[in-house]
């Protein structure tokens, strides 16, 4: 099954760029499905136990499980909401580049979390991130030119700091392993209190500052809001809801051999100031937005920042949340950023000033944005509500309550930002006419295809927040565990 | 009175390869120096491949002294890549455009000088405070860390595409010599993986000067300013 | 023949006294040549000298006694300085041992000083513009001269000139060592700017805007004047044996007392300086003088290179 996973995407980017539209979207739906329903299995054979594949080259463990799904996911409702997206547009070969794009890009992502090896997590990223840097740039426009190059820069520095970091980890490896070894993770795990910790240290910092840039850590995140805002919408939902999670997946790598080879206090610590730097300068830019694609965009760095401060906690519970908020945020800003597009396809504008109405103008996209801002700004009963009360209640218990304190402070003031904004450009009356954008659009939806990735993303969410299925939460607490965040 | 007045303790030299290899990675980081001071593209441009130049003879050092044959695969193809096929596809991008990069810097050439002497003395002293295992050359290594941050600093520093593209190769080469000296055997997968950014930044590079200098006429980055907030 | 080591002394001192025009006129002879003229004869520095010496010595009006006794200074400095460093022995002299490198360096300093403060007594706008930049530049490649020396220390833990050369000479390790040929080249850099070669200063300009150290003696005249042409062909002497027999190349001296090695010691020596002329000479001729408000960025990169030496000497021990 994970060799499936390996290759099904690889197939679809294959017949997407020599085969015609038509065919290309149909099997890139297909693979989406595919590769979401091998997760799950997946996920339902998990028992605690890594499962290899290849002679070991593929292995997924409880931890691999909970990202390969969120990529999977968003894979398949990206798949289907592209339908819509690249049917109004009769450019054959933007759409063949776009779908072979897409396709490229979820395989990396997807092959991240379930190769064996250091050096494999980043190449995969690696791959991710240039194929991505070429999709930002699908739109030929001053500002995706502008947003592809910075991103492109930014992003590869930031990989190329990660891979200092790989390298200092392979030395200190190399120490305990022999010089010649595949970084393969079971094999660091089980020496990792034999490695030296300066270079553990030294090897860390660098991981968190390079894939931190991947993730969109504050100060490293300056390329984030433009390559969101500047893409095409279902690359927009991939790198917020997969790219930057599986980014984490990488951190998380490095903070589990760290946290084993140095004690957890040092890995925690970094986490923290980066987190919680993180979610203050997103909180405030979110209430200062005035552009739709860009304040998810800074919503991405919130949850981001959000996700650090919970592995800081030292406590099982709120590393659970975290893991659920990963699953959660895919789904919820792949959603939002689905809905946004739509909103931008409509009314041609993405600016929060001029949109108005949009429930009335779009009558299924314009709630179920609403209730996927909702859902990022962590209203019950979606996931992010559940997995944030879970971070909350895990810093609660150590107890941290000076951070816990500044987290639901921050995450109140980015919740009021959101539905501020959410409530006052779609719940608004349809103008009558005038400067705002609404008011010459026929009232409709663009196409049935988007609408229905949405309502798939929020009937999801709601899954997550009210009853998560049992095989699911023995996942999320055994890679908890396996993340060794004991007291 | 005679030469016996002149037994004083000496510091021992280094071992030959990390004499050699830390003056390679001395190399390194002084083209640094000079691409963040340099006024003409095509001089940043060559300092490049002398830089790579400088990597690859450290590849090939390592796999003769230490007996690494896959060093000799990373110097092959990085000699392909990064000394002729990136210098010679980026002067030609460079050839059909008037403007220079003169003048983008943002600050003083002496002021510049000191900080990013400073951001290196910051690289060099990071690695000092990592007690590494003693066989390995420290000052290569810490060497390799200031290279990749002076190459953030040209980033920074000088507001123009050229440079901007350079300090990203720059910094690639900065972690080569990082993974030369100190993890020899990392699988040849990563930087056969970074090679492949490194082209992809080189065509996006192209695009980018063809569509910017042909909109505005410069190649400064003054003008990318739309996105914002 | 073995000579005394206070003979040794002597000679050493006769030679840069005696031999400092020569090593001017053979570098301005090949400077000639490589532009392709014919160029003064290689002695006529010691015919300018023997002129000016018979010429009248006139003093500015408002000038005090200072103006006078400043080249008398300085040249006495020069002739201090060649005691402490070692110019044919590889072994130290009985005053070798009076001051260090930073002894040296003081006393270079203090004539630059007195020949800077006589240049500002004149009142002569050209020779105080000269004076302040001189002093304003000297503080600025100061602290590569400090950073050199440390480096010096930190290899040998002393900070003799002897002692550096006789490391250097000990091992091809040592010679070659990264942060030893940094100093180097950061002092050859120093070396350039002390003595008012391109691209600091065009030493043989007439244009007194772009003169830095020349514009100072502009007020100068008769013996006075003899007494600083000298002085500064002797300047020029002292910094080529530090940087040859201290960095660059210290072989070809002699480790005894036998007089035939000393005394063939001296041919070596200028061999090497002649070499270096050479070089400079070159740089001369390919290169540009710098505006002066880019002259900071010589001095920046001379500075990062005695920096770079001492970072990586003291981090790595490279």
């Amino acid at each position: 099954m994970l060799l499936a996973i390996l290759v099904v995407p690889l197939v679809a980017a294959v017949v997407a760029w020599w085969g015609p539209t038509r065919l290309a979207q149909g099997a890139t739906v297909v693979a989406g499905a595919a590769t979401f329903g091998l997760s799950l299995a997946l996920v339902g054979r998990a028992g605690g136990r890594s499962q290899m594949a290849l002679g070991g080259w593929l292995r997924a463990d409880d931890l691999s499980l909970v990202f390969l799904l969120t990529t999977a996911f968003l894979y398949a409702l990206t798949a289907v909401f592209a339908m819509g997206y690249v049917g109004r547009r009769h450019d054959p070969r933007y759409s063949r580049r776009l779908y072979a794009g897409l396709n490229l890009f979820c395989w990396a992502m997807a092959v991240t979390p379930v190769v064996n090896s250091l050096v494999e997590i980043w190449a995969a990223l690696e791959i991710a991130s240039v194929v991505s840097a070429l999709l930002v740039a699908l739109d030929d426009t001053d500002g995706a030119a502008e947003a592809s190059w910075k991103y492109l820069i930014i992003a590869s520095m930031g990989l190329g700091i990660a891979l200092f970091g790989t390298v200092a980890m392979y030395a200190a490896g190399a120490s305990a392993l022999g010089p010649a070894y595949h970084m393969a993770i079971g094999p660091l795990l089980s020496v990792a209190h034999r490695l030296p910790p300066g270079l553990v240290r030294l090897a860390y910092l660098l991981a968190v500052l390079g894939f931190g840039t991947k993730m969109g850590l504050v100060p490293v995140h300056t390329w984030l809001p433009d390559a969101h805002s500047e893409a095409p919408t279902p690359v927009s939902a991939l790198l917020s809801g997969a790219l930057l999670a599986v980014s984490f997946y990488a951190i998380l790598r490095y903070f589990q051999i760290t946290g084993r080879a140095v004690g957890y206090a040092f890995p925690r610590e970094v986490l923290l100031g980066f987190g919680i730097t993180s979610l203050a300068l997103a909180a405030l830019y979110v209430v200062s937005q005035r552009d739709l694609k860009r304040l998810l965009a800074y919503s991405s760095i919130e949850h981001m920042g959000i996700m650090a401060i919970g592995m800081s906690f030292a406590a099982p519970l709120a590393v659970v949340g975290v893991l659920l908020q990963v699953l959660a945020h895919g789904a919820a800003k792949g959603t939002a950023f689905f809905g946004a597009g739509s909103v931008l396809a409509k009314l041609g504008t993405k600016d929060l000033r001029l949109i108005r109405g949009g429930i009335g103008v779009l009558p299924w996209t314009g709630p179920m944005l609403v209730l996927a801002v909702l859902a990022l700004s962590a209203a019950p009963p979606f996931g992010i509500f559940r997995s944030e009360f879970l971070i909350v209640a895990g810093g609660l218990s150590v107890p941290s309550d000076g951070v816990v304190a500044v987290l639901v402070g921050l995450v109140v003031l980015a919740f009021l930002g959101l539905s501020w904004w959410a409530t006052r450009t779609m719940a608004s009356p349809t103008p009558a006419g005038g400067s705002t954008a609404g008011a010459t659009v026929a009232r409709g939806e663009t196409s049935a295809w988007m609408v229905a990735a949405m309502a798939a993303g929020l009937v999801a969410l709601a899954i997550l927040g009210v009853h998560p299925p049992s095989a699911l939460s023995h996942v999320l607490s055994r890679a908890a565990s396996e993340l060794g965040v004991g007291p | 009175m005679g030469p016996a007045l002149l037994a004083v303790s000496t510091l021992a030299a280094p071992p030959a390869f990390s004499g050699v290899a830390d003056a390679i990675a001395l190399l390194v980081v002084l083209a640094e120096f000079a691409m963040l001071r340099s006024a003409l593209a095509r001089t940043q441009v060559r300092l490049y491949a002398f830089q790579s130049l400088c990597v690859v003879g450290l590849a090939v050092l390592l796999a003769a002294l230490r007996h690494v044959p896959e060093a000799y695969a990373v110097a092959g193809i990085s000699f392909l890549i990064k000394v002729v096929v990136i210098p010679a596809v980026v002067l030609r991008l460079l050839a059909g455009v008037e403007t220079e990069v003169a003048g983008s810097e943002r600050l003083k050439v002496a002021s510049m000088t000191l900080i990013a002497l400073a951001v290196a003395a910051f690289g060099l002293f990071i690695l000092e405070a990592v007690p590494v295992t003693s066989t390995l050359p420290v000052a290569a290594l810490g060497l390799a860390m200031a290279a990749v941050l002076v190459a953030f600093l040209l980033v920074i520093l000088r507001a123009d595409v050229v440079s901007q593209a350079i300090g990203f190769f720059a910094l690639e080469n900065g972690v080569s010599v990082a993974s030369l000296v100190l993890a020899s055997r990392l699988p040849l997968l990563a930087e056969v993986t970074f090679f492949f950014d490194l082209l992809v930044a080189v065509v996006f590079f192209g695009v980018l000067v063809r569509v910017h200098h042909g909109r505005t006429g410069t190649l400064s980055t003054e003008v990318l300013d739309r996105l914002r907030g | 023949m073995e000579l005394s080591v206070y003979t040794i002394q002597l000679v050493q001192d006769l030679m840069v006294v005696g031999l400092a025009p020569f090593l001017s006129g053979a570098i301005s002879h090949m400077e000639a040549r490589l532009q392709g003229r014919r160029g003064p004869r290689i002695l006529q520095p010691y015919y300018d000298l023997a002129k000016l010496f018979s010429k009248e010595t006139l003093v500015p009006e408002q000038a005090s006694w200072v103006f006078l006794a400043a080249p008398v200074v300085a040249f006495t400095c020069y002739l201090i300085v060649p005691l402490l460093i070692p110019e044919l022995t590889t072994f130290g002299l009985p005053l070798g041992y009076m001051g260090d490198i930073l002894g040296g360096a003081f006393f270079l300093a203090l004539a630059a000083f007195s020949i800077s403060v006589a240049a500002a007594e004149t009142g002569g706008p050209y020779a105080q513009l000269g004076s302040s930049r001189a002093m304003t530049f000297a503080a600025l490649i100061e602290p590569t001269i400090l950073f050199v020396t440390f480096v010096v220390a930190i290899i040998t833990t002393t900070d003799l000139p002897y002692a550096e050369a006789a490391t250097a000479r000990a091992s091809l390790g040592q010679a070659v060592r990264p942060s030893h040929i940094l100093a180097a080249f950061a002092f050859f850099l120093a070396v350039l700017s002390d003595t008012a070669r391109i691209p600091v200063e065009t030493h043989s300009s007439t244009l007194e805007f772009g003169m830095i150290d020349e514009a100072r003696t502009l007020e100068h005249s008769g013996a006075a004047m003899a007494l600083l042409k000298w002085g500064s062909a002797m300047k020029q002497v002292i910094l080529y044996v530090l940087l040859i027999n201290v960095f660059a190349a210290p072989w070809g001296l002699s480790s005894t007392r036998d007089a035939s090695s000393v005394l063939l010691a001296i041919p070596i020596f200028f061999g090497k300086a002649l070499g270096v002329g050479f070089l400079f000479a070159l740089i001369d001729n390919s290169f540009s003088k710098l505006r002066l408000f880019k002259i900071t960025e010589f001095m920046a990169a001379a500075f990062l290179l005695s920096v770079l030496a001492i970072l990586i000497l003291y981090v790595g021990h490279a």
